[in-house]
């Protein structure tokens, strides 16, 4: 995997990125945008699901007129989030929140695929009903909760506390990091 | 209930916008405003990377050289102020004044927040970002005061 994310790092576009002047600056307010755009939007899909407003609005029709916007919004903001990935390739992976994020991700990737698969099925028994099945809403909160975290841990990349050239950290950091630790560093460790 | 929802988003969107003025990651949070430095070394290698430069400077005193890598602006705010991959090469001489991290043991580097850095030929200008927390000391020219 690292040999991989060298390789990344060494192409003439990530390291055009990670030196521009312009873009990457640009490409980080766009990220910013579009996760604004898909998380604002999932937010009134998700409150709806959980039945907590426009409960007048069928969960088809909300779902027709906001759900298209959420999914230009998550395109949209993973573009531009695999690009950031792409200007700093070493530096990210090694980042404890950026795999955080991932995690959270996966999961709240699984989170959704079975809420649409589920609600596809369902959801004309339950359209307008105000009972709406308890494991819908609890999927519909733990998205929002997911994707809040997903911000929060992304967000959190941008502080070095357990980066790989800040050492010492405790073993278990250098190992969810990956960081590889030349031993004549803790050598020099035992004289101070 | 949707006008408690407003007001939330309101609160909410408020308070993001406020945290933003404090840039990309706040000084306090790695940064010691108490452990000022002032070193002069020579320039080993500029990673001249978004989101902040990187300048490591090989620092010699009594006989020892300690590497120090300072954190800069951005690549853009680093131009805008003058400082260019010309300008700073490695092998120059440079002063600079800054603040140590958090944790002060150097290793393998030691790690810094550049303020100022000064050319051989004298010329200072400031290598930081504007608005990121750090002690008003003036080295920031756009530094409200």
């Amino acid at each position: 995997m690292m040999e991989f994310i060298e390789w990344l790092a060494s192409t003439s576009s990530s390291v055009a990125l990670r030196e521009s002047l312009y873009l990457y600056p640009w490409i980080e307010s766009a990220h910013v945008l579009f996760i604004a755009i898909f998380f604002g939007t999932l937010l009134f899909v998700d409150l709806r699901l959980s039945g907590y407003v426009f409960k007048e609005l069928s969960i088809t029709e909300m779902n027709k007129k906001v759900l298209p916007l959420t999914i230009i919004g998550f395109i949209l903001m993973c573009l531009t989030g695999f690009l950031l990935f792409y200007a700093i390739p070493i530096r990210n992976y090694q980042n404890l929140f950026f795999r955080i994020k991932i995690i959270l991700m996966i999961i709240a990737g699984l989170n959704a695929y079975y809420f649409h698969r589920t609600m596809n099925r369902e959801s004309k028994t339950w359209d307008k009903d105000s009972h709406i099945p308890f494991v819908m809403k609890f999927s519909a909160v733990s998205s929002l909760l997911l994707w809040s975290l997903v911000i929060i841990s992304g967000r959190m990349i941008a502080y070095n506390w357990f980066d790989c050239d800040r050492q010492p950290q405790s073993e278990i950091i250098n190992f969810l990091t990956s960081c590889i630790v030349e031993t004549e560093l803790y050598e020099s460790l035992d004289g101070i | 209930m949707i006008n408690l929802i407003y007001k939330i988003s309101a609160i909410i969107s408020f308070s993001i916008l406020s945290l933003n003025i404090s840039s990309h990651h706040a000084f306090t949070a790695e940064f010691d405003a108490n452990a000022p430095i002032n070193i002069t070394g020579k320039v080993l290698k500029v990673e001249w990377i978004n989101p902040h430069a990187w300048v490591h400077v090989e620092v010699e005193e009594k006989g020892k050289k300690t590497t120090w890598m300072v954190e800069g602006g951005t690549p853009n705010t680093l131009i805008r102020n003058g400082i260019n991959k010309e300008s700073i090469k490695p092998g120059t001489v440079i002063v600079v004044r800054g603040y140590q991290s958090k944790g002060k043991l150097c290793l393998p580097r030691c790690i810094a927040n550049g303020r100022d850095v000064t050319f051989p030929d004298g010329r200072k200008v400031f290598m930081g970002s504007s608005g990121t927390g750090a002690p008003r000391d003036g080295a920031d020219p756009r530094e409200r005061r």
